[in-house]
């Protein structure tokens, strides 16, 4: 279905060029002279009507103006949402409707010097390629304009979905549930768990930062120093890994 | 195809990364608008309900705005194109409706004043334009008459159409410069032949044709429409200077004019003064009415009535400033201004039609002490219920300032729309409060004994406890109120500089030479001075010669105020904080002014030094203590400085003698028959450059070049042919006059915009080949190697930097570019740039990037390089100013703040915006919305679970103990 439409489009862009190039012969060198203003050249008028739907239009037409190339000429809205610029020398044009709030999209107009008009999209990219649009120009607004980010707002299941929240709430659920899983009295048990320990902590030869630290630290008191190292050395050696 | 959609994919992935999103609950937190309309040229009051509140304005800026009398603000504002096009040359307002000629009398549109829209918009002939009224038959106002050079027309006032156009008889010999009508079925259009005769035609309204001609000998009369008036049923009045007489005819019946003498009046003109008179014609249907007043003198003006074809004094009013009539219903009253003493003046009203005095209607107006001198009276009259006249006042001044007053002299509000013209501006540190200054002096003296510094210390740490609880107290009970209530007060006292230094003051410098101290935080006008004698054309530069760091000593800012025309200059030497008029008397300029700098030295009193260039090429210093000069003979080999001659197309570089002379160094021709300079752009001095360079995919470093002498200088071909035009950038080192780079943009015209800053140059201009704007960025390395990486000289670089360039499509036209600027360069840059429509968007440096690759590379995803697109992305989120456009943006002003992750930013235009900007996000500090609620519930949560475990374990333990 969607292929199909597609393929429509195609059809009518490649039918709507066909024809306009066929209406335009004259203007594919035309445009870009026309820019130069002819003091007493013709002056002529872009119309088209503005829409927002949804929207009465004394709510927004006071706040919005019809900018033609930039600010070079200026058009305003009546109360009906349509507006009309004048004196505009033959060239080529984008025609945009700016208003705070409402976005628009914009329009680029080309006038031959004889006054013929046509509308067709903005493309920057591809700018001899000729999509028409209805002229005089129907722009219509896509909706407002979003100029603000949501917050992130605070949700328990946000805090609870979080990766620490959970590598810290898991291993607070062993700790609890383990031991009244599995009997620490059973000596077998006892030691198969030391076992363990020790495989987790591959070379106990190896000498640790921390126990170093604290030796160079300590300074000449030896005899206490040993004891509170090796009792810090095996809670802080963790941590030391972890960074 | 495929490809675009994964690039889209990818950019909108950053978006969340860089965007400075505003979130809505930041709405008007750290920002404020303010809206101005111009120089009011037109002042019409609502009056077709006896209710309203508007104020129709038409100013010189092509703006037509309505403004709510009771609170000052735009209820609505149309701005129009600059130039001749949206000129307003004239306003008319009947019930509803306000008629505007605009364009010469291009142009005739008419709104409705409730909604702000368009009634209807017509095109008129070409002719220039000379006069419009109103014109009423059978009692209502229909039409609407446009008197031009050779036509006049009528249009109907409903629906614009034209009723119809009649040429004017001898319109090549005859200048016709006024209309007429006064709802008899006649338009009188009202010509001269100067130092000849008065011409008059009288068209029928229904269907313009001319009813009679007549012509008036008048040899005395060359300007009829500064020296006449219509009053009374249609008479011409005239006043001459010469005969000193006054001069009436009937338009209806004479063919000749009456001479009254003013002698007869036993009146005197005052020597040298061109008398004026003033009428009033209530409604467009009904004739003007017969009292008028003539003024004598600068300060005399006389209520006079035309009755049986003879002039009666009503009053005479001497002293008076101003007069102006109001009507309200069927009353009409005479406003005269008078001055009281040197601050104020009076305001008094007088009953037209006997110029009796009204009771209680006197209205004192107290002008500003660095203001100016009162130019015009808006009266807006209104009937109170006793039938008695009441009014509200809205006073013009010089100074373009609007003062709305209400009896017995009150002010409602004051609209300064000079600032609608904003020029240039600086920011300037808020200096300490007296106890901080008190704590920072108790290190410099040392002479005290032990005891007192201990005291001293203790009372000074004690007024700080006590301004800290005053401070805590005021938040407190600020936020129990909604935050609409809360009240700025900014005085001087409370002026001073917070924690981050975020809150600074503004200086502006406004075309009419007003110059204005507003607080950033909160938008507060808290000085301002009026600066006389300004000429209308003159160019301004605002240099900070001190900061606030230095106390005791003051602040100081010195204004140059240039003539662009003669060339000579004025200094203007003030306090940044308070607005005052230094005692310093800056040093007269005899001579035509080239070129100022403000070096980085400083005189004994931290006075930055400020040298002046004059066209002999001599150069002077301010201020010029021996100290300085003995400075400056040391520092002279390394003083440079540049002159560009845009007429000439001349560069040239100078250096600064041992005697305060110059000294040529190297000189660039640019042929003007080919291109002419529009600009040249050095960077700011402010700046700071944090990284050295940027770290590549391979972890080796490419270094910038940070060249602090570079000047980028931009060109455009005189040839405006669109094949044949272009857009030149020179890069010039300023100190050897060595050209860096050379970049031409073929196919490219004006208007070109450039932001010049660490070792890029950005710059947009239009593509005449593919009629679009495009922006192009140009970035500079030294490669993989520093040549000298302490310190950098022009005179020592001889490599020729890497010069590195990519362009891309800027979806929109643009009006300013600006870049931000923090404290010490390491965050990253954003470019503001202002648009047509007002927004001001913040565009991540990151996207113009020369570096950005077309195929992406593991290395360049390394360096998080965005993959080139050649159309630049425009996202509503990131205009800075949401939904508060400004109107005509100028330019934006960017100012570091003491954190580093803020920017403050100052647009200015029609409109004044100020916001703080985070180009990487607030990093520095804890952001505005932090949860305060949930981190200290979850301390007192946890603190508490402690306990009651705690307790429990005990338990336990003891249950235990005792098994």
């Amino acid at each position: 279905m969607a292929k199909m439409n597609e393929l429509t489009r195609v059809l009518f862009y490649i039918q709507a060029y066909v024809v306009l190039a066929w209406c335009f012969t004259d203007m594919e060198t035309g445009p870009s002279n026309g820019l130069s203003t002819q003091p007493n050249g013709d002056r002529f008028k872009i119309e088209g009507r503005a829409i927002v739907p949804g929207v009465r239009t004394q709510d927004w037409v006071s706040k919005a103006r019809v900018l033609v190339e930039g600010e070079e000429f200026v058009g305003f809205l009546r109360t009906d949402g349509s507006f009309a610029v004048n004196d505009i020398p033959p060239g080529s044009y984008v025609v945009e409707v700016v208003t705070p709030a409402y976005k628009f999209d914009p329009v680029r107009v080309d006038i031959t010097s004889k006054g013929k008009m046509r509308a067709r999209l903005v493309n920057h990219i591809k700018t001899s390629e000729v999509i028409r649009m209805p002229y005089p120009l129907q722009i219509r607004s896509p909706g407002p304009n979003i100029y603000f980010t949501k917050r992130e707002t605070w949700g328990w299941t946000d805090f609870l979905m979080n990766p620490m929240v959970m590598m810290m709430v898991l291993p607070l659920l062993i700790i609890v549930l383990l031991p009244k899983v599995v009997n620490t009295n059973d000596p077998e048990m006892r030691k198969e768990m030391e076992q363990s320990m020790n495989m987790l902590n591959p070379n106990p030869e190896l000498p640790d930062v921390s126990e170093f630290m604290t030796k160079l630290f300590s300074g000449g008191s030896k005899g206490s120093g040993k004891p509170s190292g090796s009792s810090s050395s095996k809670g802080t050696r963790p941590a030391v890994k972890r960074r | 195809m495929a490809i675009s959609i994964i690039t889209g994919g990818f950019s909108v992935f950053l978006l969340c990364h860089f965007a400075g999103a505003v979130f809505e609950d930041q709405v008007g937190k750290f920002d404020w608008r303010q809206q101005y309309a111009g120089k009011v040229r037109f002042a019409l009051f609502d009056m077709h309900v006896q209710s309203s509140k508007k104020v129709l304005m038409a100013t010189e800026k092509n703006v037509f705005a309505s403004v709510n009398t009771r609170t000052g603000d735009l209820a609505w504002r149309h701005v129009d194109s600059t130039g001749p096009e949206g000129n307003i040359d004239s306003l008319l307002l009947h019930g509803q409706d306000a008629v505007l000629v605009v364009g010469d009398g291009r142009l005739l549109r008419s709104w409705d004043i409730n909604v702000g829209g368009l009634n209807w918009e017509m095109v008129l002939d070409t002719g220039s334009f000379q006069a419009a009224s109103f014109v009423g038959h059978l009692d209502s106002v229909r039409y609407v008459a446009v008197l031009k050079k050779a036509a006049i027309s009528l249009h109907y006032l409903s629906n614009g159409h034209q009723k119809w156009l009649e040429n004017l008889p001898e319109s090549d010999s005859v200048q016709y410069q006024a209309v007429y009508s006064e709802g008899d079925g006649e338009v009188y259009a009202l010509g001269l032949v100067p130092n000849s005769h008065i011409y008059i035609v009288a068209f029928s309204v229904e269907d313009g044709e001319i009813i009679k001609q007549v012509t008036v000998e008048a040899p005395w009369l060359s300007d009829l429409g500064a020296n006449c008036v219509v009053v009374g049923q249609g008479v011409l009045m005239c006043v001459d200077v010469a005969t000193l007489s006054l001069y009436t005819l009937d338009l209806h019946l004479d063919s000749e004019m009456t001479q009254i003498p003013l002698q007869t009046l036993e009146l005197e003109v005052s020597p040298g003064f061109q008398p004026v008179l003033t009428s009033t014609q209530p409604n467009a249907a009904q004739a003007p009415l017969s009292e008028f007043f003539l003024q004598l003198g600068p300060e005399h003006h006389l209520l006079l009535q035309l009755k049986d074809n003879k002039v009666v004094t009503l009053r005479d009013f001497q002293p008076s400033l101003l007069v102006s009539f109001a009507t309200t219903g069927e009353k009409t009253v005479a406003a005269v201004m008078a001055t009281k003493n040197t601050t104020a003046c009076t305001i008094i009203l007088y009953s037209a039609d006997s110029g009796r005095r009204l009771l209680d209607t006197t209205l004192i107006f107290t002008m500003e002490p660095n203001g100016g001198k009162p130019e015009r009276l808006y009266i807006q009259a209104f009937l109170k219920k006793d039938d008695s006249v009441g009014y509200r006042v809205m006073v013009q001044s010089e100074d373009h300032t609007l003062t709305f007053m209400q009896q017995p002299g009150r002010v409602m509000w004051t609209r300064e729309e000079a600032l609608s013209d904003v020029v240039t501006m600086e920011m300037v540190d808020l200096p300490l409060t007296g106890t901080q200054a008190e704590l920072e002096g108790e290190f410099g003296k040392k002479a005290d004994g032990l005891c007192s510094m201990v005291l001293k210390r203790l009372s000074s740490q004690l007024t700080l406890l006590q301004a800290w609880m005053g401070h805590l107290w005021k938040l407190f009970y600020d936020a129990r109120k909604p935050r609409s209530q809360v009240k700025n007060d900014v005085t001087m006292e409370t002026l001073s500089r917070d924690e981050f230094n975020l809150q600074k003051m503004m200086i502006m410098v406004t075309a009419s030479g007003k110059l204005f101290g507003i607080d950033s935080k909160t938008g507060t006008i808290v000085w301002k001075h009026y600066l006389e004698n300004v000429p209308a054309n003159a160019a301004f530069k605002l240099m900070v010669q001190r900061t606030t760091a230095h106390f005791p000593h003051p602040p100081q800012c010195t204004l140059l105020i240039k003539d662009k025309d003669t060339g000579l200059g004025v200094l203007h030497v003030f306090n940044p904080i308070f607005g005052k008029k230094s005692h310093i008397t800056p040093p007269s300029l005899p001579q035509p002014i080239l070129q100022s700098l403000l070096l980085p030295i400083m005189d004994q009193d931290y006075a930055k030094v400020l040298l002046l260039i004059d066209d002999q090429y001599k150069v002077s210093a301010f201020p010029s203590t021996k100290n300085v000069l003995q400075q400056l003979q040391e520092m002279a080999s390394s003083i440079f400085f540049y002159l560009a001659d845009p007429s000439q197309g001349r560069l040239a570089g100078y250096r600064l003698l041992t005697d305060l002379s110059t000294e040529l160094l190297w000189e660039v021709v640019l042929p003007v028959e080919v291109q002419k300079i529009l600009f040249v752009k050095g960077k700011r001095g402010n700046e700071h450059v944090h990284s050295q360079g940027r770290v590549m995919g391979d972890r080796s470093v490419l270094y910038k070049y940070l060249n602090p002498n570079l000047l980028a200088v931009v060109t455009e071909s005189t040839d405006p042919h669109p094949e044949r035009s272009f857009v030149g950038i020179l890069l010039i080192d300023g100190v050897t006059g060595r050209i860096i780079h050379n970049a031409v943009q073929r196919k490219a015209r004006g208007p070109v915009h450039l932001v010049h800053s660490e070792n890029w140059v950005v710059y947009k201009y239009w593509s005449s080949k593919s009629r679009r704007n495009e922006f192009s960025v140009l970035e500079l390395y030294e490669g993989m190697e520093l040549y000298n990486s302490t310190v950098f000289s022009s005179l020592d670089r001889p490599h020729v930097p890497q010069v590195l360039q990519q362009s891309y499509i800027f979806p929109t036209s643009i009006s300013t570019l600006e870049a931000t600027l923090t404290e010490k360069g390491i965050t990253s840059r954003h470019l503001l740039v202002g648009l047509p429509s007002g927004a001001i968007l913040s565009l991540p440096k990151m996207f113009l990037d020369p570096r950005r690759p077309e195929i992406v590379t593991e290395q360049s995803r390394e360096e998080n390089l965005i993959p080139y697109a050649p159309e630049m992305p425009i996202r509503s989120e990131w205009f800075i100013n949401y939904n508060q456009t400004v109107a005509r943006v100028r330019g934006i002003y960017t100012a570091p703040s003491g954190l580093e992750s803020t920017c403050l930013v100052v647009a200015y235009g029609l409109d004044i915006y100020q916001t703080r900007v985070y180009p990487s996000k607030q990093f520095d500090v804890l952001k505005d919305d932090y949860d305060y609620m949930l981190i200290s519930s979850v301390l007192f949560g946890l603190f508490f679970a402690t306990m009651i475990s705690k307790r429990l374990a005990e338990v336990k333990l003891l249950n235990r103990a005792w098994r």
